[in-house]
């Protein structure tokens, strides 16, 4: 027992010789020190919730489209529509995304799974136009790649960055009233964002806001 | 006047050290070197090769070495590049942390570096790090191995090199998508270094305590080489394999109905870009881009396969 002891008090001290590293000084204008010993996950989370009111939240109300001239734009083209009310990072081959507003009517709901989703008919056809994710876990990184604040660069690698990503989503699915019950048919209304790859894939919205309507 | 001496006369030091880079100066916009891991695997081939074949479109000679996946071999590389003068280094690196001492010395030698493939764990001392969207990219294979699994079953993942920080990327996005579905279950996890030996024998071994598995996601190409190769030698060609790169390899035993599917990542654009952007930064002083860029990867399943051919999906027509 006395010589694990005092073993370990040798590491302890040949340790920081032995594993000499330079690392930079932390920038004593943020909390970064205090942030250091949090996981990445912790970290982004915090990161999500100190930008969404402030950052986020402004930068849906000023790129949000109607759905139905997003539509119109699109039928010029992906690049069109993009250029006229995308966004999108910096960088060859970037995606574009959009923040659409609209309603439709509920043609398929999947509510009691961690990947709830809602498809939703936007011109009345019957057929489902956009696919609302509901959480809590969201596919893609729109969420991330909208917002003109983030950049890549100011992170530590892909791991945080990804981290971020998901942090954002579930701050967008955290904040939602999740619908329950039977929604077949009712009306929805939603604020979200997405990333449109090609002209012909269904919009996979992450909502940052919905509201039922009425029952058919 | 004094400056143009002073010009003069270093530039007739540098005649006198290395006449070899002189001369080639004389004739092109100078020296490119372009460091790589070792060309045994494809993809690192492929970078160089896209990397060399730009930059002497654009005027430059080349300096081609390779690493080994090695932080020392690398490091006396980047001295090489050095001492010969290079005007820039294009460079997929040995490790995230090991690979700043090297970037940063360059960097102070005014030798811009512009990264591919892998990241550093800081910014601000090479001028471009283009990576590959290794999470989109995992997400998408992971998404194509739950439909092929069926949502169900026991699996095993092959990992990268854990110094890599693609390794873990991949594992995330496999998992951010994997673990949704609870009848998936991953029976055994275990590094195969990127290497197709040993993703072979890992497989071997898991095999014989799992003989019950259905599906084996793989970080990389040649691990999912080796896994496969392993279960063909053990009869299990039932077993569901998914990598990760878009080697021809995979290609081909995606084609023959061997692999399943892989996902692109487009490294010899990738290259490309990086040399263009190092041509516009010595032209203009500025790549016109952020440092840190994220290029889209693309799910490689028989449908598309056929159109693969060395890291590049060509246009369906």
């Amino acid at each position: 027992m006395r010589q694990a002891i005092l073993s370990g008090a040798l590491v302890c001290v040949l340790l920081p010789a032995a594993a000499c590293k330079i690392v930079p000084n932390p920038d004593p204008n943020d909390q970064s020190e205090a942030l250091a010993s949090q996981t990445d996950e912790a970290r982004m989370a915090a990161y999500a919730d100190a930008n969404w009111e402030t950052k986020v939240l402004p930068v849906i109300a000023e790129h949000r489209v109607e759905y139905d001239i997003w539509r119109q734009a699109l039928s010029q083209g992906l690049d069109a529509a993009g250029e006229a009310h995308g966004l999108r990072p910096e960088g060859e081959a970037n995606p574009w995304n959009f923040v659409v507003s609209g309603t439709g009517t509920v043609t398929e709901a999947k509510l009691d799974s961690r990947a709830a989703k809602m498809q939703v008919d936007m011109d009345g056809d019957g057929a489902a136009d956009v696919v609302l994710q509901l959480g809590p876990i969201i596919r893609g990184t729109a969420m991330r790649d909208a917002m003109p604040f983030v950049v890549f660069t100011d992170f530590r690698d892909q791991i945080e960055f990804a981290k971020l990503a998901r942090a954002m989503n579930e701050r967008a699915s955290d904040g939602l009233t999740r619908p329950e019950g039977d929604v077949m048919g009712h009306t929805v209304s939603f604020t979200g964002v997405f990333t449109l790859r090609a002209a012909g894939d269904t919009p996979e919205v992450v909502p940052v806001e919905i509201e039922m309507g009425a029952a058919p | 006047m004094s400056i143009t001496r002073r010009l003069f006369v270093s530039g007739l030091a540098i005649t006198a050290v290395l006449p070899t880079v002189r001369a080639a100066r004389a004739q092109g916009k100078g020296l490119i070197a372009i460091i790589t891991p070792s060309h045994d695997n494809p993809f690192f081939k492929a970078e160089a090769v896209g990397a060399e074949a730009r930059a002497r479109e654009l005027g430059y000679e080349t300096l081609v070495l390779v690493h080994d996946d090695d932080p020392n071999k690398q490091s006396e590389m980047f001295d090489t590049a050095i001492a010969r003068g290079a005007v820039a280094i294009i460079c997929d690196n040995a490790g995230a942390d090991a690979s700043v001492a090297p970037v940063r010395r360059a960097k102070e030698a005014g030798i811009p570096s512009f990264l591919i493939d892998r990241e550093i764990k800081e910014s601000g001392i090479a001028i471009s790090q283009i990576v590959s969207n290794n999470y989109q990219g995992a997400q998408l294979g992971a998404e194509e191995f739950v439909a092929l699994m069926g949502e169900e079953g026991p699996y095993v993942e092959l990992l990268g090199r854990e110094a890599d920080t693609n390794a873990g990327i991949r594992s995330a996005g496999y998992h951010d998508i994997i673990d949704q579905y609870p009848d998936l279950q991953m029976v055994a996890q275990q590094s195969a270094n990127w290497s197709q030996t040993e993703g072979y024998e890992k497989m071997e071994t898991i095999l014989q305590a799992n003989p019950g598995i259905k599906g084996v996601i793989c970080g990389n190409d040649t691990m999912a080489m080796g896994a496969w190769a392993a279960l063909e030698a053990a009869g299990r060609t039932d077993v569901i394999v998914v990598g990760f790169d878009g080697s021809n390899d995979v290609r081909d035993s995606i084609l023959a109905g061997g692999i399943k599917a892989t996902v692109l990542q487009p490294a010899y654009r990738q290259a490309q870009l990086a040399v263009e952007q190092a041509d516009e930064y010595l032209r203009t002083g500025s790549t016109g881009q952020p440092e840190k860029q994220l290029m889209d990867c693309v799910l490689i399943t028989p449908d598309n396969a056929a159109r693969l051919e060395t890291f590049a999906l060509a246009d369906a027509s």
